[in-house]
């Protein structure tokens, strides 16, 4: 049975929409005949020394992460340099693991998380890895609004991927293709959000945190210069 | 012009580290009112992505540590030049980190620009960005442009542009005066 390490690169911890989605890849994997995986949340100290520590010694690595600022968080920046090391024994003929990833991100479009994707390939070839692919998936924050129930088909989804993990070493291009769902809105599209974004419901879910935490007044405070005016 | 570097550079003694110094110098030479910031010194907690800086002290990082002061040189200034080696295929964990900690210069409400979603803008005027990159044996020209991609992405989503991305192997001389020309 092969290993997984599933490491957790939110800087949210156990609660974040990264580890909900990184749990049903996990379930998958094990479907697919896949040993129980060893996870860390690199948000805690502990975990994130143990996950440098196990990185040499398993199977597979699959590491997520929420877009923050349109690359990896910090968080996971200093993860992967802590794998500097990792690169000088894949240079000296020694092996690594085969490197998945999945990058959710609370913009609706997958384009936004490309470019880090790109980065991510890369970062399998630098270590002389398995390059598994990568779970793009926008939308993100939507899962902290809505119950599990009502994500069942993204959570089967990823379970499918799972299992094409633990089968082939490799997710399926086609099943990554669903997953990410809309690349870039059309011209007709984005015309008609242009229109919608102007309704007080499209922005509920803001406008509810801001009402209940007596923030409302000041949602366009603008501490550090001269603030936009529509 | 106003220019503010974030220094990424983790190291005091490195070889980016004196050529940076370099290209400030002749930038405040050449009358640019120029502000670096040493990442290294500055305390920041980082991004727990609470979201606390849009919706409860909006604008402002809920934790008690010195990232106002990256934001306050951010908005005010015309240039963001954003300093650092590569490291592993990208700018450094530090840079990043301070990076993740001005999501608060964006209002959280979505809008469509340029047929993308974005968030809307919260000051009426973002600077320009710029990459300074240093460039050592394990990095290559891919590297450079899937960092640049990255940035890139940033600089849109604050509703601006990256002006340019200059690598360390030209002369410090010659960065300046392009820096000078673009900004």
């Amino acid at each position: 049975m092969k290993s997984l390490l599933l490491l957790n690169g939110s800087p949210r911890g156990e609660r974040s929409n990264s580890m909900k989605m990184l749990a049903r890849v996990a379930e998958g994997w094990e479907r697919g005949g896949g040993s129980r995986p060893e996870t860390f949340h690199l948000a805690r100290k502990a975990d994130f020394d143990r996950a440098v520590a196990a990185f040499a010694g398993t199977d597979v690595v699959l590491l997520g992460m929420p877009l923050y600022t349109d690359s990896m968080p910090g968080l996971v920046k200093t993860y992967i340099e802590a794998l500097v090391p990792r690169v000088a024994v894949a240079r000296e003929g020694g092996v690594n693991p085969t490197l998945g990833f999945l990058v959710q991100s609370g913009f609706p479009e997958a384009l936004h998380s490309r470019p880090l994707e790109r980065y991510l390939e890369k970062l399998a070839r630098r270590l002389g890895s398995t390059y598994a692919g990568t779970i793009v998936r926008g939308g993100g924050e939507s899962l902290q609004m809505m119950p599990d129930e009502a994500n069942k088909k993204l959570w089967a989804r990823l379970r499918v991927l799972g299992e094409q993990l633990a089968r082939a070493g490799r997710f399926g291009e086609e099943e990554l293709k669903t997953i990410a769902g809309t690349e870039r809105f059309s011209a007709l599209t984005a015309a008609l959000l242009s229109l919608a974004a102007k309704l007080p419901v499209v922005q509920f879910y803001w406008n509810m945190k801001l009402k209940k935490n007596g923030a409302w007044e000041r949602r366009f405070a603008a501490p550090y210069g001269p603030a936009f005016r529509l | 012009m106003r220019i503010t570097i974030l220094n990424g550079e983790p190291g005091v003694a490195s070889a980016f580290e004196d050529y940076l110094s370099e290209v400030a110098r002749r930038l405040a030479a050449s009358r640019n009112a120029v502000t670096t910031l040493n990442l290294r010194d500055i305390d920041l907690k980082g991004c727990s992505g609470c979201f606390g800086c849009w919706v409860k002290t909006p604008g402002e990082c809920v934790k008690r540590d010195d990232s106002a002061q990256i934001c306050r040189a951010a908005i005010g200034a015309d240039l963001l030049l954003l300093a650092s080696p590569i490291t592993m295929g990208f700018t450094t964990a530090l840079l990043k980190r301070a990076a993740d900690q001005m999501i608060g210069l964006l209002h959280p409400d979505f809008m469509i620009e340029g047929g993308e979603v974005h968030h809307r803008a919260r000051y009426s005027h973002y600077p320009k960005f710029g990459l300074l990159l240093g460039a050592g044996s394990d990095s290559d020209a891919e590297d450079i442009e899937i960092t640049t991609a990255m940035w890139t992405r940033m600089a849109r989503n604050m509703k601006s542009s990256m002006v340019f991305t200059a690598v360390s192997d030209r002369s410090a001389k010659e960065v300046a005066n392009e820096i000078a020309l673009v900004a």
